[in-house]
């Protein structure tokens, strides 16, 4: 005999598997998808390895007139055309080292077009710089965030008056870290 | 002269706050705390895909706060969500589930395994299954239905400015290998909407949750090489004040954290740009008008049940009480009764029986006192006089008769006669005598030294008086010192009993000794010196010493109220005496909490009552309330180490854009855009800022976008039914044929087009940077 109301677990998990996004069907899928396990970096990851093989990419660069056996000729100016391996040499046709020449060549002009056209905007040096004006150098209460002409030498909290500098100095142990913490102001052990 | 005169005018000011302040304030007003943002089942707006063709794009304003997507006709996107997925395995049911959005806000469970899309405090995707869930989301609740196994139609993107390669590169590859689109093609938000707002050259200062970007876009088309980006967003300013909330009350119940969503309801409730920060801020937490700047939010709360009784019901048990009380008494006094009549009858028994002893032989006396077990004639004489005299107590008791006037006759007249003359019972006698008569001694010595001591006293008074009438000053400055000196003692109790919670403070370190000292068998070394003449006691303060031995609460309250007792004395006589001491300058109205600015900060401009649940569970913002918006014209403030926006602005109006009729139009036209730019007062803040930094003659114009939340997808959504979403968008073919290379290129040229869409006229080339970054440049 099944009761006549659902509990409210039963409730619930009616909504439950009304919001659920697995049971929904999603023909839209590629059912061969899969994708890497290692997919998700964080920003830190993605910019270490892309200024890494950026550097790789420049040693590369520097060595291409010792590595290629070919002149300079064929690198700079329009580099729309591979030279012909006309010497007939075996390693020379090599298809890595073709490779490596084409690759070369796509990077010298794109340097070129950089060059020509100033600094690039990237995710990295788009950033604010630093502050450089004086007047912005406030400070303020680290409890209160009233204007602080005071600071404690003790624990480097800023302080508004004799009345805060009380409570400074009856916080608790690791409370002030906290405090200077908000303001980025904390020592980080390395 | 003047000192005083300030002094007196000081007080006269500090009156009249005073008196301000003994008004109470209205009852408060109350916020509540944001519940979860859980909208329970919405069925999916339906209709959608039938209405489309294959030319119809999906539009999607990725945002790291709301993911908003909906067809390009649509006037509004259909779906608003925040960008998160719930997904874990379910134990009961055995098998995966998830929730996306708001739907992961359904219970606790679902709500602790909520996961974001982004990196925190950045737009920049980094956990790609949750994107995956949030695009599958999205498909089905537009109703895609798939019959072809994939998403048949073109895909309009927004991402970050100046996007990192590695998401672009992943999310190219999701939408097309996973959902088969069509076509795709990338956008910015901040300029979408620009354009939609119909901006050609301006400032376009997008503030949203993540970042703040300022974007210079002269004829419609973005200035990149000045484009600038402050890590500083809505995001940012919820995390800020929540580690200020968990500073501010740190002994906050822990049954009720301080949760994300009720941060973002009270800043978007409560936070606004103050027009004048530094003069703002420090009248801020002033007496006059605190009730309109402290903001009260209530966290749900039980009360602890006090069990209120009627005066009914109390007057009910006082009764009872009285009752058994007066049963009592009537007990007793009939218990009396009969023990009086007793006493009476065995009075009357042994008068009746020394009566019948007179006139009888020896023998026939020894016989009847035998009877009764008596000694002899005295024992008999002796128990008669003890029963008549607590006859009469008992009857004096009952009756209330005179006070017994034989004590005060009482005579030792054994006293004086020699031992030898006594026999034994005598001696018994005369040693109870002396007893009884060194009592009295001693009784009259006491009242005597009373007398003496009223006496001293008087004359300590009169001779006070005396000094008083005759050197005010003097007698003054003492008293102001003898009162200093106890506060000063107070005070240095307060540090030591601060002191003693700290081991490692100096008050610890000397407790320890002392201890040490004292469970030690040897000698202290003042015991030597000293030999064994120990003063100790001999000074009062010596006695303190056991007070930093024991750390407990115990003893501390007696002593405590001594000393304010007489602190209070000190200030009677003061205030009696002194013109320039008045109510306000005692320790009481000193401490007072009207007077604290801590209170004023913590508890607001209303009395604090600690056993009140409610008022335990209420926050009060109020410097909070310009302190977090405050943040992105001053990053310094939360330990950002990066120019505040106005700065920004005066560097890349002064320094990127070259010809002054650039300058002059794009400061015509300062737009606002994001989330985080919502403050009231913003564009007033920014404008007044910039006028200060700015030559004068500028005209400086600061407008807000009609819809700062919606209208990024809204722009997207007019651009995708123009050409220049059909020219920029990268096809499905074209990634198979030609790979990543060519993709980056064509998307970078997508992202191109959404400033060519705007209508620029110039050559817009784009450049993949080495794999890092970089896709837009203007030759």
């Amino acid at each position: 005999m099944a009761p006549a109301t659902p509990s409210p677990e039963d409730s619930h998990q009616q909504l439950l598997d009304q919001l659920d996004l697995t049971l929904k069907p999603r023909p839209f899928r590629n059912q061969a998808w899969k994708p890497s396990q290692r997919r998700n970096k964080n920003i830190k990851q993605i910019i270490a390895e892309a200024s890494r093989k950026e550097a790789s990419v420049l040693v590369t660069q520097d060595n291409s007139g010792d590595s290629t056996p070919l002149p300079p000729t064929s690198t700079m100016g329009t580099g729309a055309v591979t030279p012909l391996p006309t010497n007939g040499n075996a390693v020379h046709s090599n298809i890595a080292q073709a490779a490596q020449n084409l690759s070369t060549m796509v990077l010298e002009k794109n340097l070129q077009i950089a060059k020509s056209s100033g600094p690039i905007a990237t995710y990295t040096n788009i950033e604010s710089a630093p502050s450089l004006h004086p007047a912005h150098q406030k400070h303020y209460c680290d409890i209160t965030g009233l204007p602080a002409p005071y600071t404690d030498p003790k624990t480097r909290l800023r302080y508004h008056n004799k009345e805060v500098f009380e409570v400074v100095r009856t916080l608790q142990q690791g409370q002030a870290e906290s405090y200077l913490e908000a303001r980025g102001a904390h020592v980080v052990l390395k | 002269m003047t000192v005083t005169s300030t002094r007196y005018l000081q007080a006269a000011s500090e009156t009249e706050v005073i008196s301000d302040r003994d008004t109470a304030k209205p009852p408060p007003r109350l916020w509540y705390a944001a519940e979860p943002p859980f909208k329970g089942y919405q069925a999916a707006p339906s209709g959608g895909f039938q209405q489309s063709s294959i030319d119809t794009a999906i539009v999607i304003d990725n945002g790291a706060s709301l993911v908003r997507a909906g067809w390009s006709f649509d006037k509004r996107p259909r779906l608003s969500f925040p960008a998160n997925v719930a997904r874990y395995r379910d134990r009961k049911l055995n098998r995966t589930v998830s929730y996306v959005g708001y739907d992961g806000y359904a219970d606790a469970t679902t709500r602790g395994q909520i996961r974001t899309a982004f990196e925190p405090g950045s737009s920049v995707v980094t956990n790609w299954d949750v994107m995956e869930g949030i695009l599958d989301s999205i498909f089905v609740k537009i109703g895609v239905d798939g019959t072809d196994g994939c998403v048949n139609r073109p895909i309009l993107m927004t991402e970050p400015l100046a996007n990192l390669g590695y998401p672009r590169k992943t999310m190219t590859e999701i939408i097309f290998e996973c959902y088969s689109a069509p076509s795709l093609a990338f956008g910015i938000d901040s300029l979408f909407s620009f354009k939609y707002n119909k901006g050609t050259t301006g400032l376009v200062v997008s503030s949203s949750h993540t970042s703040t970007h300022l974007i210079p876009v002269l004829r419609s088309k973005a200035v990149m090489s000045s484009v600038t980006r402050l890590n500083w967003g809505g995001s940012q300013g919820v995390e800020y004040l929540l580690k200020l909330l968990r500073l501010k009350y740190p002994n906050w119940s822990p049954s009720q954290r301080f949760a994300e969503y009720q941060a973002e309801e009270m800043i978007r409730e409560h936070c606004y740009v103050s027009n004048n920060y530094d003069m703002e801020v420090s009248k801020y937490l002033d007496w006059s008008g605190l009730e309109e700047r402290d903001h009260i939010v209530q966290y749900p709360f039980t009360e602890h049940t006090v069990i209120e009784k009627t005066a009914e019901e109390l007057a009910r048990i006082a009764e009872r009480k009285k009752e058994g009380g007066r049963r009592l008494q009537e007990q007793a006094a009939k218990m009396r009764l009969e023990k009086l009549v007793r006493k009476e009858q065995e009075l009357d028994y042994f008068k009746e029986l020394q009566g019948r002893l007179t006139n009888q032989t020896k023998k026939e006396i020894r016989r009847l006192l035998d009877e009764d077990e008596i000694r002899d004639e005295v024992q008999l004489d002796k128990t008669i006089k003890e029963l008549e005299k607590s006859v009469r107590k008992a009857r004096n008791k009952d009756v209330g008769g005179p006070e017994n006037p034989e004590e005060e006759a009482a005579t030792f007249p054994l006293l004086d006669v020699p031992d030898e003359q006594l026999d034994e019972a005598g001696l018994k006698q005369k040693r109870h005598q002396r007893l009884m008569k060194s009592n009295v001694d001693a009784r009259a010595r006491a009242k005597i030294e009373k007398e003496k001591e009223k006496a001293r006293k008087a004359q300590e008074e009169m001779l006070e008086n005396e000094r008083r009438e005759n050197d005010l000053e003097g007698w003054l400055d003492e008293r102001r010192a003898a009162r200093s000196a106890m506060l000063q003692k107070l005070k240095d109790r307060e540090r030591q009993k601060a002191d003693l919670g700290n081991r490692k403070s100096l008050a610890s370190q000397q407790r320890m000794k002392t201890l040490a000292a004292l469970a030690s068998d040897q000698p202290g070394r003042k015991r030597r010196r000293g030999g064994d003449d120990d003063s100790f006691g001999a000074n009062d303060d010596d006695w303190t010493v056991y007070r930093t031995v024991a750390t407990g609460e115990q003893s501390d309250d007696e002593e405590e109220e001594d000393l304010g007792a007489g602190l209070k004395g000190i200030e009677a006589q003061l205030l009696k005496y002194d013109p320039s001491f008045t109510e306000q300058n005692t320790r009481e109205a000193q401490t007072d909490w009207t007077k604290s600015m801590m209170h004023a900060f913590l508890r607001g401009p209303r009395p604090f009552n600690p056993e009140s649940q409610q008022e335990l569970h209420q926050i009060h913002l109020n410097v909070e309330r310009i302190r977090i918006p405050e943040v992105v014209f001053q990053p310094a403030i939360a330990g950002l180490d990066q120019a505040g926006i106005v700065e920004i602005t005066a560097d890349i109006i002064n320094q990127s854009l070259s010809k002054p009729e650039d300058r002059d139009s794009v400061l015509r036209d300062i737009f606002l855009t994001g989330g985080n730019t919502m403050f009231s007062g913003f564009d007033d803040r920014l404008r007044e800022e910039l006028r200060s930094v700015l030559p004068s003659e500028s005209v400086v114009k600061v407008r807000k976008a009609s819809d700062p939340l919606l209208d990024a997808w809204r722009g997207a959504a007019q651009w995708a039914g123009e050409p220049g979403f059909k020219q920029s968008a990268v096809t499905k073919d074209e990634y198979f044929e030609k790979g990543s290379e060519f993709l980056k290129v064509s998307i970078s040229v997508a992202v191109a087009a959404c400033l060519q869409a705007l209508g620029s006229t110039l050559t817009i080339r784009q450049e993949h940077n080495l794999g890092n970054v970089s896709f837009l440049q203007q030759a």
